[in-house]
């Protein structure tokens, strides 16, 4: 029990280690292999889910010294490998255990390069778990950026006809994101200090104690009790702003989305579902866990601009959603638009919003990875995904159209699935804003529903166009056999449209893990920031 | 208790029954899951008879608890819930035996009955819920089977468009919904509807109570979101019935009756004229139409838009008293109407001979060959049309004295528009069907039609049945009954003689006018004033500019501005490279090439020769030697 979660980690790690040493030629052993450790991990997270305790917060925390290092002057250098989940943390870690179970069902026809492809993917694994797990900063990012890597190869191994383009601009963009992160964790590492060194000067990068204003040393670059301002704004402020673009482009945030929609049509169907589902989430994870604890008052400051880019993401992404031709493509913007949500019910800093982005998170995990699979059946038996040349598939592949149809309904928001209570939170929670804590203004929140509008119109026009009618398929797939849904496709689809269900129709077990971190998260902000917004 | 659940869940059973049904046995389906919505009918009538008039009780449910706030899916009991319950369940029940036959051959049992099913359930979710928001999940649910089941033939393209139409003209009212639900929750912290009912007036009470008529305007079809239900019509027939004559679409009106006390004057204001207008423009469409099931669907909003009007004007109980008496006779027209289509494609069928069913302009003379049919139109048609001794002129009795109430000049406009729009009412109900059943002048050819089997027709008989007087109350001429039990609202006697006058001009008229077939076509009222050509350039056009707006801006300004900074980056490091090469490299090939330079200067001493060598020791020797003196 004591160290489950490291066992988490280490369970895809080994596992991809042991892939290395398995001969190429043994295709099916790299499958059973992945799928094994995945299997382990999931009783890993069932031995997890019942010690949980769901009245204190931050919990299974193991912490060893990792590096430390005498400066003389400059005090000590001190990163430990501190783990631990909360009631956020938990089901994304749930989260990321099931969509690799599905992404590793269906990746089981992968053709090249199968070693590879495995030990990246348990790779991948194990650096989400640990980026969702870590509570040290320095660690976290170390996590955050060695995903890249396996993602990196993935597209532009796997992927699609321009694989190395979006693979670059992925890669690039997050870069990008990791550069302002970095910047920050310097600045942050230097400022504080850890209150357990015993009277010396400890440099750590432990988030908790970055998150409590008292451990800042005086005159430091981001000590809130001494406002160092470049330029117009404080370094604290700027430090929010460097941190949440970061995180925002990861997220994405209209206008740092474009490598989504590039990434998701040229990535294989597997790696998709793993970036929609789960990569997408550490954005949001990172704006949640590190952005606001740490910088209450600059998140209560730029409440705001934040807010207003969650409903810019919503709109924007719907209609971008809207014009896109290439059915993956449309998909890829919905995600714009969906995390939008998470943005808007974050920037209310209300309990119902919070709930809501978390739940929102955990939702469009699972529909979107929904959507990439039903995305892929098609691309895998046409090789073609122009929603145009498609039409009256309904009467051809029965079974798909209904998956179809769930997977489209529960995500534009349909009650009785998961993504109705997220969105509907969200937006109680941003409404409410304004006469409870006066950050954001109800406008955003009316503004914010007609994207819900535009979400049913481009998911129906593509069901219209491409179910209804007589049955026709044009382009190069007009001869090839349109079979319904095998097992193993539904294997993967059954699951999630059960669990968007549950979720939908009975919210509470989840909102029993979110509710007390979203009640937490929103007394911490919103206490800190009154605090350090008091200080001259 | 329990049968209110068994009402509640059996066809939610039903539902699931008929999806999980393997092919091969699906005609199971259409054994059971009449039989259990028979049940679900039978048990909604023992709830209703043993808990009416009781005082309103709440049934408790938690279902969402947060550290500051709940939510319960609270069920609510009094008359309106009951009644309204029973109304759906009995609908229900005889529309499901009335498509054992009308579905019969259909390639799709499962996902029609299932569907159908399903619909039932959510529809008495909205009835019986107390809370808002469960209520509108409800709302959204009835909506799903309404866009499922109006799509149920998916190789009509026509059928896929209007179920899109059908399902985002909702949205548009549900999102308005939605904002009232914010505010509602911004404000009172509730969603209870018993809570807020009772509670004091609030801030932004009329913007709440607006918003929340936005979600009946699309649900109920009324002006400007109409246009969907008359493209509806593309769903099978009993569909049309069910949903979108006798429940869904009224679970709009029903919704205003559940909240009535959360709006305020200027709301109601607000409420009366939309449902005038509406009641005015579907009568006018309604007399222009030659499709019998448009007809009927215009017939449907216009009656909608009666009741929102007098609900509006604050006649609660008129507008439930007219919800409860349209249910029944219009499930009866439209299952009539489909009696009619049915037997003429069969004919169709058999004959081989192809025409448009359901165009009034093929008809005529049919009262032969269907004599059911005929006689349980006519009855649920004079219904419709408010004469003597049916319970529709009941229900517009009552709508009158509501309105007369009090006086104003406001209530008396709307009173004459109520006027004109049951003076329409008649006149397109006469002429649909004298078109349909008399006129033997334009018989359709030869064809052999027959009258539909018993499965149809007893359903449509109960449904005819029930669109007389005594549904109501005893006394023909007076609407106090069960349902009006308050006889404050005493309707006056020349009111009465007023309205039988009045049918009875109309009836004549419309005898004058239409005993001649004339098809006058007038394509502005009968599509609906252009007002979807509106829509199309207004609305769908601008939103589509606007995505391809986006879509631009994505790939031609955000990505060419990442794009033009990879350049830019790339230039940049070619110009670095350059500098390396040529500037750094340069210096660096300089200094190299200068001591190059000299040491080739100092080389060039170092011949080899001995003599230049011994020239320059004696060179040296020379200099030294001078040096040294």
């Amino acid at each position: 029990m004591q160290n489950i979660l490291s066992f988490l980690i280490l369970v895809p790690l080994l596992g991809s280690l042991a892939a290395l040493l398995i001969p190429s030629k043994k295709v099916s052993a790299f499958r059973w292999l992945a799928l094994g450790a995945v299997c382990v991990q999931l009783v890993l997270f069932v031995l997890l889910l019942r010690n949980y305790q769901p009245e204190i917060g931050l919990q299974f925390i193991e912490q060893r010294l990792w590096i430390s290092l005498d400066l003389g002057s400059w005090g000590v250098l001190k990163a430990d490998y501190l783990l631990g989940v909360d009631g956020m943390s938990l089901p994304l870690v749930g989260l990321s255990i099931f969509i690799m179970l599905i992404a590793c069902i269906s990746s089981w026809h992968t053709l090249s390069n199968v070693k590879g492809y495995f030990s990246l993917l348990l790779l991948l694994n194990a650096s989400i778990i640990g980026t969702f797990t870590a509570v040290d900063f320095l660690l976290f990012y170390l996590f955050f950026e060695f995903m890249l890597l396996p993602m990196f190869f993935l597209i532009g191994i796997w992927g699609g006809a321009r694989r190395e383009y979006a693979s670059i601009k992925f890669f690039l963009y997050t870069l990008l994101g990791s550069i302002l992160i970095l910047i920050v964790l310097i600045g942050l590492y230097l400022s504080v200090n850890d209150p357990s060194g015993a009277g010396g000067l400890v440099h750590t990068f432990n988030m908790i104690h970055m998150a409590n204003p008292a451990n800042y040393i005086s005159n430091t670059i981001l000590d809130p009790n001494n406002m160092i301002t470049i330029g117009p704004l404080s370094a604290r402020a700027w430090a929010f702003l460097f941190l949440f673009f970061g995180f925002a482009i990861k997220l994405p945030m209209v206008p740092l989305h474009t490598w989504l929609p590039d990434a998701h049509v040229d990535a294989s169907t597997p790696v998709s579902i793993i970036l929609a589902a789960l990569l997408l989430k550490i954005g949001a994870y990172g704006l949640l866990r590190i952005v606001y604890p740490i910088f209450p008052e600059a998140a209560v400051q730029f409440s705001t601009m934040v807010a207003v880019f969650g409903v810019v993401s919503i709109l924007y992404g719907a209609l971008a959603a809207m014009a896109s031709k290439d059915l993956k493509r449309m998909i890829a913007y919905s995600s714009v638009s969906h995390m939008g949500f998470v943005l808007l019910g974050l920037a209310s800093v209300t309990t119902e919003g919070v709930t809501g982005a978390v739940y929102q998170m955990l939702s469009h995990g699972i529909l979107s990875g929904m959507l990439f699979i039903l995305a892929g059946v098609l691309y895998d038996r046409t090789a073609d995904r122009s929603i145009r040349n498609y039409s009256g598939l309904a009467s051809k592949m029965p079974l798909y159209f209904v998956t179809v149809l769930i997977a489209f309904f529960a995500s534009l928001g349909l009650p009785a699935f998961s993504g109705f209570i997220a969105e509907v939170m969200v937006l109680l929670g941003a409404f409410k804003s304004n006469a409870h804590n006066g950050l954001i203004h109800e406008s955003l929140a009316v503004l914010a529903t007609i994207g819900l509008i535009f979400g049913a119109a481009y998911f129906l026009w593509a069901i219209q166009r491409m179910f209804f009618g007589p049955f026709d398929v044009k382009g190069v797939a007009k001869k090839l056999e349109l079979p319904d849904l095998d097992n193993r496709e539904l294997l993967m689809l059954i699951p999630p449209c059960i669990i968007t269900f549950i979720f939908g129709v009975y919210p509470q077990p989840l909102l029993d893990f979110i509710n007390p971190f979203a009640s937490d998260f929103v007394n911490h902000v919103i206490t800190q920031a009154k605090i350090l917004s008091a200080h001259p | 208790m329990l049968c209110l659940f068994l009402t509640l869940f059996l066809p939610l059973l039903s539902s699931f029954f008929s999806f999980s049904t393997p092919d091969r046995y699906s005609w199971l389906i259409i054994l059971i899951a009449p039989f259990l919505l028979l049940l679900t009918a039978v048990f909604s009538l023992i709830v209703i008879f043993s808990c009416w008039n009781n005082t309103a009780g709440l049934i408790r449910i938690p279902w969402i608890s947060l550290s500051d706030a709940s939510i319960s899916a609270n069920i609510f009991l009094e008359n309106t819930t009951l009644l309204m319950a029973s109304v759906v369940s009995v609908v229900s029940f005889l529309v499901h035996l009335y498509s054992v036959g009308y579905m019969a051959g259909d390639g799709n049992p499962r996902k029609y009955f299932g569907m159908l099913g399903f619909f039932t359930f959510a529809m008495q979710g909205i009835v019986l819920a107390d809370n808002l928001l469960v209520l509108f999940i409800f709302w959204e649910l009835v909506g799903f089977s309404s866009y499922i089941l109006i799509g149920h033939w998916s190789e009509k393209t026509q059928a896929g468009k209007a179920a899109t139409k059908a399902f985002l003209f909702n949205r548009v009212g549900d999102a308005a919904f939605l904002i009232g639900l914010m505010v509602i929750w911004d404000t009172t912290g509730t969603f209870e509807i018993s809570t807020i009912n009772t509670s004091a007036t609030f801030e932004w009470q009329t913007f709440a109570g607006l918003c929340i008529f936005g979600g009946v305007i699309g649900k109920s079809a009324q002006f400007p979101l109409f246009t969907w239900l008359p493209d509806a019509m593309e769903g099978p027939t009993p569909v049309s019935a069910l949903i979108h004559a006798a429940t869904m679409v009224a679970a709009g009106v029903y919704l205003l009756i559940r909240v009535f006390p959360l709006f305020s004057e200027t709301a109601l204001m607000v409420i009366a004229v939309t449902g005038a207008v509406t009641a005015f423009a579907g009568a006018l469409a309604a007399l222009f139409q030659f499709d019998i099931k448009k007809v009927l669907a215009y017939s449907t909003i216009s009656q909608l838009g009666l009741m929102i009007l007098t609900i509006g004007m604050g006649g609660v109980y008129a507008g439930l008293l007219h919800l409860f008496a349209h249910a029944f006779f219009k499930a009866c027209l439209f299952l009539s109407a489909g009696s009619v289509i049915h037997s003429l494609h069969q004919a169709q069928r058999r004959d081989q001979h192809h025409f448009d069913v359901q165009d009034l302009r093929n008809m005529g003379g049919l009262r032969k060959n269907l004599p059911v049919t005929f006689l349980t139109f006519t009855i649920s048609g004079a219904s419709l049309a408010g004469i003597p001794f049916f319970s529709g002129f009941l229900s517009k009795e009552a709508m009158y004295t509501a309105l007369l109430k009090d006086n104003t000049t406001f209530s008396l406009a709307v009173f004459v528009v109520m006027a004109i729009v049951s003076f329409l009412t008649v006149l397109y109900t006469f002429r649909l069907i004298w078109f349909i059943f008399m006129d033997d002048s334009r018989k359709p050819s030869a064809l052999p039609v027959v009258e539909v089997p018993m499965i149809m027709r007893i359903p449509t008989a109960l449904l005819a049945a029930s669109s007389i007087w005594i549904i109501v109350s005893l006394n023909p001429f007076n609407f106090f009954g069960w349902i009006v039990t308050d006889r404050s609202n005493a309707p006056s006697i020349w009111l009465t003689i007023f309205s039988v006058m009045w049918v009875a001009v109309a009836l004549v008229m419309a005898y004058m006018r239409f005993r001649k077939p004339s098809f006058l076509p007038n394509e502005f009222i009968a599509d609906a004033f252009k007002i979807d050509v509106a829509y199309d350039f207004a609305i769908k056009r601008s939103s589509e500019k606007l995505a391809t707006t986006v879509e631009f801006s994505d790939q031609r300004i955000i990505d060419k501005a990442i794009h033009a900074s990879a350049y830019g980056h790339v230039i940049f490091a070619h110009v670095i490279g350059w500098f390396d090469k040529y500037i750094v490299d340069g210096l660096v090939h300089f200094v190299s090439s200068i001591i190059r330079w000299v040491g080739g200067i100092a080389r060039s001493y170092q011949n080899g020769k001995i003599q230049d060598y011994i020239l320059y020791a004696i060179l040296a020797l020379i200099i030294f030697i001078i040096w040294a003196l």
